[in-house]
């Protein structure tokens, strides 16, 4: 149970720099998740938190106290891999009590907290098998089983579920999430996979090549994307990004599109003020799949709706919806459609365009206008 | 589903049945001529000359072979014979040292470069190339260096250090050390591949997890990187003790079981009674008690590496 402050911290190696000055102010029982795509620096920070990597400068702060110099287990963390790293010549009892034999605990505190922990995480069956006897989710629920007979300050997980196959993976991911509301320890949480990210997180922290994008709530994230990266990365099917130009119409700056030859013009919504000084110029529209729709009857007042006639070129049924391939200003965009209403590639149909949470982004530096 | 039409007929009419061509198969059978030849010269020249020493080891044959059967008196002139026991004692010591040894040097070596160091394929090349010579050359360069006269001692002598003794090449009681000395130097590097190559097969975030358990490094090795190498142990300790047994042109070119023959091996005992003193019924029997002594090695070995990829892992 402990905040963690990160403070400004670089890692380079050698000439190659991977953390270019990370700031986070972690607060006590919070579940964070710093998710980017490979090579963004994310599993590198991790292991600075842990001190299994020294930082270039900068300071890690765990509970008040300053631990940049310190060695991995006089920090109180614990930590689950990727590859769960359990210890191969021991069986799982031995596993969960290695860290705890090595502190010279007394033997019946040892028994007594891998019970409880084997209790907690159902798998007390297995306390005699050694790991090569475990299936994928088995060795998972151990490697956290270790971690959590510790009981320290901090938990991290480096990517815990991408070895785990899709049904096990979301079954894993809430039990987690129950874990944190049991246990309430700050946990780190390192994942490529935004759907993690969006689901178990108090904050996420987006990286990319070495900078944190953006640190704030899922929903922040997800509806206020600080630049365009941010909002590529995040949601699935990603945002649409459309090239287009603000333009003056009838005394209200507008966005200038064109669907299949016809000219129309779509609100910008009250919130984006900074995008009504750029008339005359081109930025990105960001709009998410579930903003461009079949027409909805009772929502169709509103004034940042518009609706618009569209050529399907491709629809991909996903059982819930169907996602819907159009072209706007000749480029391609997705839409999601319920799959009674979706026409058939080839056909025209009506979509209802909701700018209601649309975003816009500068067109060079990709940063939100 | 369940039910299958008979086969004489056929529930589909069909413009066209395939056949393979001649060619075709004879392409299916190029394998096997291929491999036939090789496979002859196998079962002849090794099963079937395996099976000739142990015919003759029951014979009464001298310098030429004579299919006149004794029975066991072969065996039996061999048990009785001091050299053979002394060559056997040999193997004894020779064996266990040079097995221990060199696991022990390799498994030092191999952590030791494994500790993320600069230069390491150089050194491992340096460590390795003992391997690249013939145990004829490493006898031989080894009888120069432990020959009192132009080697260590005479090097020892000449740095002022008047009374430094090391004779043990021509001492009959400590002359097999010498043979453990050659041994462990030409097989080690070898030794120590093996266990690097364990070594990188350990997931790098084990020891990260043993790190932030509390493990100090030596710790960490003692309690989980040395046993999870058992397969490894195994391996090594099997091929270092085949290359005991077998060991021939080393100590020939060393000591030629001297001085006497009080580094003799069994080896060097099988080849002087078969070939060179005309007793090829004892040498025989020789052969079979060594090749028993692999086989013995072997057998588990194979059946455990057999049974392994059985179970598909």
């Amino acid at each position: 149970m402990a905040n963690l402050y990160i403070d400004n911290v670089h890692k380079s190696f050698g000439e190659t720099h991977i953390l270019k000055g990370i700031d986070m102010d972690i607060a006590d029982g919070e579940f964070i998740i710093l998710v980017g795509p490979s090579g963004c620096g994310k599993s590198t920070l991790m292991n600075c938190i842990a001190g299994l990597e020294q930082v270039t400068t900068g300071r890690v702060i765990i509970d008040d106290e300053d631990v940049t110099q310190s060695m991995p287990k006089d920090r109180d963390i614990a930590m689950v891999f990727q590859s769960y790293a359990l210890y191969p010549n021991m069986n799982v009892w031995k596993n969960i009590a290695f860290g705890l034999e090595i502190r010279k605990l007394p033997k019946e505190e040892i028994e007594e907290t891998v019970g409880r922990v084997a209790d907690l995480l159902q798998i007390r069956d297995l306390l005699k098998r050694k790991p090569s006897q475990l299936s994928g989710g088995q060795r998972q629920r151990v490697a956290m089983g270790r971690a959590l007979a510790r009981d320290p300050k901090i938990f991290l997980f480096d990517e815990p579920l991408s070895n785990l196959d899709a049904k096990l993976r979301v079954e894993m991911r809430t039990e987690i999430k129950k874990l944190h509301q049991r246990l309430g320890t700050t946990i780190v949480y390192v994942t490529h996979d935004q759907i993690e990210a969006m689901t178990l997180a108090n904050r996420i922290a987006v990286m990319k090549e070495g900078h944190i994008q953006q640190f704030g709530t899922p929903q922040e994230v997800y509806d206020n994307p600080a630049n365009q990266f941010v909002a590529g990365f995040m949601g699935s099917p990603s945002m649409n990004f459309i090239r287009c130009q603000v333009v003056d119409h009838q005394g209200d700056a507008t966005i200038a599109m064109s669907v299949d030859g016809k000219d129309f013009h779509l609100p910008i919504p009250q919130q984006e003020k900074g995008v009504r000084e750029r008339v005359g110029q081109e930025v990105v529209l960001g709009i998410r799949p579930e903003q461009i729709t079949d027409v909805v009857p009772q929502q169709e007042q509103a004034s940042t709706l518009a609706n618009v006639d569209a050529e399907i070129i491709v629809t991909e049924p996903t059982g819930a919806d169907t996602l819907t391939l159009i072209r706007m200003n000749d480029q391609e965009v997705n839409c999601r459609v319920h799959p009674a209403r979706a026409g058939a590639p080839g056909d025209t149909m009506t979509f209802m365009i909701n700018m209601d949470k649309a975003v816009f982004f500068d067109l060079a530096s990709g940063d939100r206008i | 589903m369940t039910q299958s039409p008979p086969l004489s007929e056929p529930t589909r009419a069909v413009r066209k049945v395939h056949k393979p061509s001649l060619g075709d198969r004879l392409a299916e059978q190029i394998p096997r001529l291929v491999v036939s030849p090789t496979m002859l010269i196998a079962v002849v020249f090794i099963y079937g000359f395996m099976i000739w020493t142990v015919v003759l080891s029951f014979s009464t044959s001298r310098i030429l072979p004579r299919y006149e059967f004794i029975g066991w008196q072969n065996y039996q002139r061999l048990f009785g014979n001091e050299r053979w026991m002394v060559a056997l004692t040999n193997l004894g010591i020779y064996g266990v040292l040079f097995v221990v040894i060199c696991l022990a040097i390799g498994l030092l070596l191999a952590i030791l470069l494994d500790q993320k160091i600069r230069a390491e394929g150089f050194l491992r090349t340096v460590y390795l190339y003992p391997m690249a010579l013939s145990f004829i050359v490493t006898g031989t360069v080894w009888k120069w260096l432990l020959n009192p006269s132009v080697g260590i001692q005479r090097f020892g002598r000449e740095l002022g250090f008047e009374n430094f003794r090391f004779d043990w090449l021509v001492s009959s009681d400590m002359s097999i050390y010498t043979v453990v000395i050659a041994a462990v130097w030409q097989s080690s590097g070898f030794v120590m591949a093996l266990f690097l190559a364990g070594l990188r097969g350990v997931d790098d975030s084990i020891i990260k997890a043993a790190q932030i358990d509390g493990a100090s490094r030596i710790t960490v090795y003692t309690r989980i990187i040395i046993p999870s190498l058992r397969p490894v142990f195994f391996s090594a300790i099997i091929m270092l003790a085949h290359i005991a047994i077998k060991s021939f042109d080393l100590a020939l070119a060393l000591t030629g079981g001297g001085p006497g023959y009080s580094s003799d091996l069994p080896a060097i005992f099988m080849y002087q009674f078969s070939f060179t003193r005309g007793q090829m019924g004892v040498g025989a029997a020789s052969a079979v008690i060594m090749l028993m002594g692999v086989m013995a090695i072997l057998i588990p070995y194979l059946y455990s590496e057999l049974r392994v990829k059985k179970d598909d892992r």
